[in-house]
């Protein structure tokens, strides 16, 4: 896969004269393809789909992990695994599943999507978005070390196993060991790959769009993103600040959260939620940007009341920051923040439900054409629908003294993450994929994935709604037999073998795809916009010629208004590009990280020392590494080489008549 | 031009409003019996015995049937739609349908029928809100001092004198102040049948009333995770009629049982209870065992369950809880003791008499 859509480019790949003089070592990389290729690559359209796959790798790591604890519960007082495995699986669990599978798998199609959508040949900062992704990757390395560590004879708490809320004062050195300092700088890292992202993509969308992209034409997936985008950027800092406050009462005895010192534990709750709320609106704001890509486009219709749509995805954003306080209705609230806060849970409801009748409004007098990536789409719309009106439930505060920490808010998050944003991520992947990989997969299979997927996982999760209010709290790794809740369990583990099984059958779907699929061409699905007007995989510089944008769904237009077609000649291809070269100091910038994140986490360890770890000797290495490449990035030079894409488009003709 | 006549759509109309009516007499008549059948138990949500249960119950039910009915319409039109407006052969041949943007009258329609349908919720919330999380005035009212521990509760009756652990007693018909306190990490006190929880946060005094309307055996559970053996961490509730419960009270205050000098078992255990640290973590009102790091035991051998509401308080199950502490629930302190591990089997039995003798 890795050669498409870069053959026939190498060769006018040379770099330029180094003419600035600077020494061999600032000079950047030139290969584009092979492993050194991509781990230097500065290509938006590479990041995106190396973030993709390590995305879908840690779904399987998460999705193994969710796969033992059903099993564990699969039925009563199961001895299956113990109570302190079962606390590391549902910790990292969550924390994969959120940071190192939802999120990344989002951010790949940000990364991919986003400059052909808007007309750009690349982000506004390529290498910092390189460095996005090696921090993320580096964060996600991290983080999961502890299952290595565990299995070393003389450490055993490597996995953290305080939640993936982390609550203090579970949190703190009295109650939990390494495995909550790998937790609090693997979040770190994490959190810088996000807000470098977010800023890049914040700066992207503003500035690299075409001639004539206007805010009101952009794609509604764009929209989102760059909602989403200001909500990383306000988010994170927040929970950045929790966990600095958690290292400090961890390794420097601070006591923020240290009841003996007088902190407060809540305080964690108040930092980790205003954070936490908002998260979730980052994972669903460009899952909700993918339904209204794919809905018109398998309709036939514009976007009903884009306008509207995007201005509650911005509302939903807003309104996100000001009900942090509803996943603690049960920590002793004041009435009148438990109303406030309930009211402007229930306020979400609105602008969350004026998409939904949106999305119905598209389809509405058009023609539908179930295709796969159609039925995820759909069934997103009813399992969102269902999530959402747990919500609701959730925002009556009272009612929720029930049901605050059962199954049946398991029940509800995993509607809106699982069938809210991941059927939301299947869509985007079985829409884009031909774009991507320039093959088209089979429909039958492709159907066979959405139903097993759709089943399984109402399957596993509705009877949890039934746990939930029967009463079964979350996090317990047994339960009695006569509570009445194992008829549920049984029945849920059951529809989880199910969905792993539908999961394992897309990851197969995805395989032979790109092995041997189809030709894909350029726009198979009769889409509306721009990146379909590309050849499919696109070339490395996008668009050959800029296109002027004069309309919403500009691809569209192109293909149905005989005027615009007369347009379209006239932009012409440059007959020179500009290509910005690959550098190895992101990768390198995040190598550090990883390095000092290591020296942090043993930094204060029962461990004592050896190989330098347990003093700072690694911690200060790693963060010279980061500064020193940083410094080299700043001064590797331009760089840069062109590329001829009429040349490449008569090499492309030449070679094909050859065939 | 309509691909299914103008009396079908009549039929399933009324077919679709015979059945939702069906469907809405079956569940005012009977509701309790289908969500039983789902969500039974012990710890059920539904099988509420206690006013403020109750007004959290009323609540779930208007949350639950303003959802249901937004899903059947929206859900409705949205099937009607997909099936309606489904591409038929030869359609991608014809021009693409209108190219319509939207329609203002319907979006703020709908927007205007969204606020309605939550302020249907919003109005009953707020005033449960108030009802539940303020506290009554009372005089009657019975305080209970909850003391969470990782992992096993204390409970104090600070105007009855009475301590006690894993079990308590509360009277029917009278409101009860719970006052919320943990020794350690975050923990969350819940009895669902008689109320939602509220968790026990360091450094922070939070309270919350229950009442009980019948008597019975209620089952309570920690809810929120609180370490290793989180799941383990159970308790019982017993209402009773007020003469009962103060006959509980007279019994609780009272020191424990004097070991029979005829049962030498008993005696054994007795003195193992001083010679192997047991009165290190232990009290037992009467004998000078006055640890304060685990469960009074004064009237062990009177409690229904062991462990924290773990198992039943039988015999072979104290046998297998102190043989292996940390095999019963793991990370508990008792299983760190090096005289617990020592332990050897007549030992436990003659420690098992001793406990259960403490009536």
């Amino acid at each position: 896969m890795e050669n498409q859509g870069i053959q026939g480019n190498v060769i006018a790949g040379a770099p330029e004269a180094n003419t600035s003089g600077r020494s061999r070592l600032f000079s950047r990389p030139t290969a584009t393809t092979g492993v050194v290729g991509w781990l230097t690559t500065v290509d938006h359209k590479k990041i995106g789909i190396m973030y993709g796959l390590a995305a879908l790798f840690f779904l399987i790591v998460g999705g193994i992990e969710a796969l033992i604890i059903r099993l564990q519960l699969a039925v009563p007082n199961n001895d299956l695994i113990s109570a302190q495995f079962y606390n590391e699986l549902f910790t990292m669990h969550g924390t994969t599943m959120i940071f190192l599978a939802v999120m990344p798998l989002g951010a790949a199609f940000f990364n991919y999507m986003i400059p052909l959508q808007i007309g750009a040949r690349d982000v506004a900062f390529p290498r910092l978005n390189a460095f996005s992704l090696w921090t993320f990757l580096a964060g996600g390395i991290f983080i999961n070390t502890g299952w290595f560590l565990n299995m070393l004879p003389a450490i055993g708490d490597a996995v953290p196993k305080i939640g993936w809320f982390g609550y203090a004062n579970l949190t703190s050195s009295n109650y939990s060991g390494i495995g909550t300092d790998f937790w609090v700088f693997g979040l770190q890292i994490l959190g810088i790959a996000s807000i470098v992202a977010a800023l890049n993509f914040i700066v992207t969308i503003i500035n690299m769009r075409a001639p004539g992209m206007t805010m009101m034409r952009l794609p509604v997936f764009t929209w989102m993103v760059l909602v989403t985008s200001f909500l990383i950027i306000l988010a994170f800092p927040a929970i950045t600040i929790a966990l600095a406050c958690l290292m400090m009462d961890r390794m420097f005895g601070t006591g923020f959260f240290e009841p003996v010192f007088g902190g407060q534990p809540i305080l964690w709750q108040h930092l980790f939620w205003i954070f936490g709320h908002p998260e979730v609106y980052i994972l669903i704001l460009p899952a909700m940007g993918i339904i209204s890509e794919v809905l018109p486009t398998f309709s036939r219709k514009p976007l009903f009341g884009y306008a509207i749509i995007v201005f509650s995805g911005v509302i939903i954003g807003v309104l996100g920051f000001a009900v942090w306080a509803h996943h603690m209705f049960t920590t002793g609230l004041s009435t009148i923040a438990k109303t406030a806060f309930a009211l402007a849970t229930m306020a979400i409801a609105v602008p969350t439900g004026v998409k939904i009748f949106n999305w119905i409004g598209t389809m509405w007098g058009g023609q539908l054409r179930f295709t796969t990536p159609m039925l995820f789409a759909l069934g997103f719309i009813w399992m969102f629908m269902i999530g959402g009106f747990s919500g609701i439930m959730h925002a009556a505060a009272p009612a929720d003294g029930q049901q605050h920490d059962t199954y049946f808010v398991v029940a509800h998050f995993h509607y809106v993450l699982i069938g809210g944003s991941l059927f939301a991520l299947f869509t985007g992947l079985y829409y884009w994929i031909p774009k991507i990989s320039g093959k088209m997969f089979t429909e039958t299979l492709g159907k066979w994935v959405f139903w097993i997927m759709f089943a399984g996982f109402n399957v596993t999760f509705f009877p949890h709604h039934f746990l939930g209010l029967g009463g079964m709290p979350r996090r317990t790794y047994q339960y009695d037999a006569d509570m009445g809740l194992n008829t549920w369990n049984f029945v849920s583990t059951v529809g989880s073998l199910v969905l792993g099984i539908g999961i394992l059958l897309f990851l197969y779907h995805l395989f032979i795809t790109l092995k041997r699929g189809a030709k894909a061409g350029n726009d198979p699905w009769d889409a509306r916009t721009l990146e379909w007007s590309l050849p499919s995989p696109p070339p490395e510089y996008n668009f050959a010629a800029v296109p002027k944008v004069t309309s919403r769904d500009e691809f569209w237009a192109r293909k149905m208004i005989p005027e615009k077609k007369k347009l379209i000649a006239e932009e012409k291809a440059e007959s020179s590009i500009h290509m910005p070269s690959p550098s190895w100091f992101p990768l390198i910038a995040s190598i550090g990280l990883l390095i000092g994140a290591y020296g942090m986490a043993f930094l204060k360890s029962d461990y004592g020392n050896f190989l330098g770890f347990g003093t700072l000797f690694w911690p200060i290495t790693g963060l010279l590494i980061t500064i020193g490449a940083i410094f080299a990035w700043a001064f590797e030079g331009p760089g840069g080489y062109h590329l001829h894409p009429e040349e490449d488009a008569q090499e492309k003709e030449s070679s094909g008549k050859a065939k | 031009m309509f691909p299914i006549s103008f009396s079908t759509v009549r039929k399933s109309i009324r077919l679709t409003a015979l059945l939702a009516l069906t469907l809405f007499f079956v569940g005012c008549g009977q509701f309790d019996g289908p969500m039983e059948w789902f969500s039974g138990g012990h710890q059920s949500t539904f099988e509420v015995r206690g006013p403020v249960a109750q007004q959290q119950l009323d609540l779930f039910y208007v949350t639950l049937w303003v959802t249901l009915f937004i899903f059947v319409t929206v859900g409705g039109v949205l099937a009607y739609t997909t099936f309606r407006f489904r591409q038929k052969p030869g359609d991608s041949e014809k021009p693409p349908p209108a190219q319509t943007h939207g329609h203002p009258l319907v979006e703020i329609g709908l927007i205007v029928a969204a606020v309605f349908l939550l302020v249907i919720i919003a109005v009953p919330t707020v005033r449960a809100i108030y009802d539940i999380y303020e506290l009554p005035e009372d005089e009657d009212m019975l305080v209970i001092d909850v003391i969470a521990y990782q992992w096993w509760w204390a409970f104090e009756y600070p105007d009855e004198e009475v301590v006690t652990a894993n079990e308590i007693a509360i009277p029917v018909g009278r409101k009860v102040k719970f006052n919320l306190r943990t020794v350690d990490v975050i923990h969350s006190f819940w009895i669902p049948r008689l109320g939602g929880k509220i968790d026990m946060i360091p450094n922070r005094d939070n309270w919350m009333w229950l009442q009980a309307d019948v008597p019975g055996q209620y089952w309570g559970q920690c809810a929120e995770f609180c370490g290793e053996s989180h799941a383990n961490m159970k308790f019982r509730v017993f209402a009773m009629e007020e003469d009962d419960f103060q006959d509980w009270l007279d019994h609780q205050r009272s020191d424990a049982v004097e070991p029979d000098p005829e049962d030498s078992l008993v005696v054994t255990g007795s003195e193992l209870f001083r010679s192997r640290g047991c009165i290190g973590c232990h009290a037992v009102q009467g004998t000078g065992a006055m640890g304060i790091a685990g469960p009074d035991l004064t009237h062990f051998g009177s409690r229904k369950t062991l462990g924290a509401g773990m198992a039943d308080n039988t015999p072979e199950n104290l046998f297998h809880w102190l043989r292996d502490p940390d095999g019963f629930k793991p990370g508990n302190l008792m299983a760190l003791d090096p005289q617990v591990r020592n332990l050897s089997d007549d030992d436990i039995e003659a420690l098992s008499a001793y406990l259960q003798s403490l009536k």
